[in-house]
């Protein structure tokens, strides 16, 4: 039996839990020196994005569905984006857009691939982006599981999981 | 180590990621980049500046792009009798087995996995070079 199969809940599962966890600060810290470090997670009924621009992307693992959403305050977000490509950033524009589903995407494809040395079966993804404040319903029955980022300067993000 | 002069063309579907990879071409000293965004744009690029007789002497590309991906335009590249020795990198967030077996069998000359840094760059390109000069 594989790891995959062995879990019944995948929010209550470490080995994804800490391979998005090892994603996000691995791809903020090679691609943008920028150190983050993760806080006690909750799980919240209703999904809601907690930042002002987030990167979602769908996941499918075998019979396994969900989404992860990687969700940026603006301050965070400009700080990231300033220190990955070397010039400021004070609005959320077609660029800063553009940023954060390419950070999605490396993200997920990071968690991705160690999930899948493990046994699991997760495939590519495009990653979508939305601005805003933003609630999703159809995506997931159940719960989101939230994991609360900080960097320097008490800056935040967040990643959230959903599952079907 | 490639001549400083030497025509890169990044492919990426990401305008971030382009520019990501210039800010490292720029930081390594070279500065005759271009950029398309996927591997159909790319191509004809590749074909017109080899016809001109300014060839790109370097193909950055990202592996996932719609339209045309990195590994399809690397076997175009590799099938055109004026453009196969073309030194071609991959630029991917896929690291498994099988996609470096895939890429390697198509002719890549080398392959960097998102996220990386400019050291890492550096360190291919070095690598590469020095691998094309001893078959040479």
């Amino acid at each position: 039996m594989s790891a995959a199969q062995k879990v019944e809940n995948p929010l209550l599962d470490k080995n994804l839990v800490n391979a998005f966890v090892d994603g996000v600060k691995k791809t903020l810290s090679t691609m943008a020196m920028t150190e983050s470090t993760p806080q006690k997670a909750f799980v919240e009924r209703d999904f809601k994005a907690k930042g002002e621009v987030s990167g979602m992307i769908g996941m499918v693992a075998g019979n396994m569905r969900g989404t992860i959403t990687i969700s940026f305050e603006k301050p965070s977000i400009f700080k990231i984006l300033e220190n990955m490509l070397g010039e400021p950033y004070s609005e959320i524009n077609e660029e800063v857009r553009d940023a954060v589903g390419e950070l999605t995407n490396m993200i997920y494809g990071t968690a991705k691939t160690a999930l899948n040395e493990m046994g699991y079966a997760f495939e590519m993804a495009i990653p979508t982006v939305i601005t805003g404040s933003h609630e999703i319903t159809s995506y997931h029955k159940g719960a989101a599981l939230v994991i609360p980022f900080s960097m320097d300067e008490n800056l935040q993000f967040f990643i959230e999981i959903t599952v079907e | 180590m490639f001549s400083p002069d030497t025509r890169f063309l990044v492919v990426d579907d990401f305008a971030t990621m382009r520019k990501i990879i210039k800010k490292v071409l720029a930081e390594l000293g070279y500065t005759n980049v271009e950029e398309a965004d996927d591997g159909q744009t790319a191509l004809p690029k590749i074909k017109e500046a080899q016809k001109e007789g300014n060839p790109f002497g370097f193909v950055v590309s990202d592996w996932n792009m719609p339209g045309m991906t990195g590994i399809d335009l690397l076997r175009a590249v590799r099938a055109d009798e004026n453009l196969k020795a073309t030194p071609f990198m991959l630029v991917t967030a896929e690291s498994e087995q099988k996609n470096v077996v895939e890429a390697v069998q198509a002719g890549v000359n080398d392959y960097v996995v998102k996220p990386f840094n400019a050291a890492t760059i550096k360190a291919k390109f070095e690598a590469i070079y020095n691998r094309l000069n001893k078959a040479a």
